[in-house]
């Protein structure tokens, strides 16, 4: 994969992956930071394959969405994040 | 008589291009020199590739990251994609690579990070500049 083959949004989306395994860095202890890690994972990775690359609005909703999250994880008093299936 | 004229002046040009030959061949013992040039850019890419231990450092960055298996082949030229690692794994080895070497890639110089060669180049570059 090379750095032409991405577009913007592309780059935004591994932006706020980075942002989040940063944040993820900063944790305490190493047990948070893993459970963290792979929840970022999963999720991220569950996007890429439901979410239509093509479906921008969504995408773009996704990342206000993450950037808004990130804030929060960043904040030092919050541990963990956890993800919550709803059918 | 023009053309008498013309005969002189190619005469005259005649021994010019003979000097110009010897000068040639007496630069001709010179040109040994060229093969010690000609050696110079394949040092300069030498001191420009990454470290052998760093290269080595990196395998072992990516092989974890990846979850290869110890028998997995992973060399210099090694393209991240050849592995099976899209472009989230990418971030993760950058990021595994910034916290096994204790440095901060620039996202920019990140992305551009295709092979493991491309990889060890960069984190001399900024081991570098920390030094």
């Amino acid at each position: 994969m090379g750095a032409t083959k991405l577009s913007g949004m592309q780059k935004q989306v591994l932006s706020l992956y980075r942002g989040f395994l940063r944040a993820a860095r900063s944790k305490q202890t190493t047990e948070d930071r893993r459970r963290i890690e792979t929840i970022v994972s999963t999720e991220f990775r569950k996007n890429s394959k439901e979410v239509d690359r093509k479906n921008f609005q969504y995408i773009e909703y996704l990342l206000r969405l993450g950037h808004k999250q990130l804030d929060q994880l960043k904040s030092p008093d919050m541990v963990s994040i956890s993800s919550v299936k709803i059918n | 008589m023009a053309s008498m004229a013309t005969a002189s002046t190619s005469l005259q040009a005649r021994p010019r291009q003979m000097a110009t030959a010897v000068r040639c061949f007496s630069q001709g013992s010179r040109n040994n020199l060229s093969f010690t040039l000609r050696q110079l850019p394949t040092r300069l890419s030498v001191s420009c590739a990454a470290k052998p231990e760093t290269v080595d450092k990196v395998c072992e960055v990516v092989k974890k990251q990846l979850s290869l298996k110890a028998g997995d082949e992973v060399t210099a030229a090694t393209k991240f994609a050849a592995l099976g690692a899209d472009s989230l794994d990418t971030v993760e080895i950058v990021m595994g690579l910034e916290e096994a070497f204790d440095i901060e890639m620039a996202e920019d110089k990140a992305q551009n990070i295709a092979t493991v060669e491309e990889a060890a180049e960069l984190i001399e570059e900024i081991l570098k500049e920390k030094a």
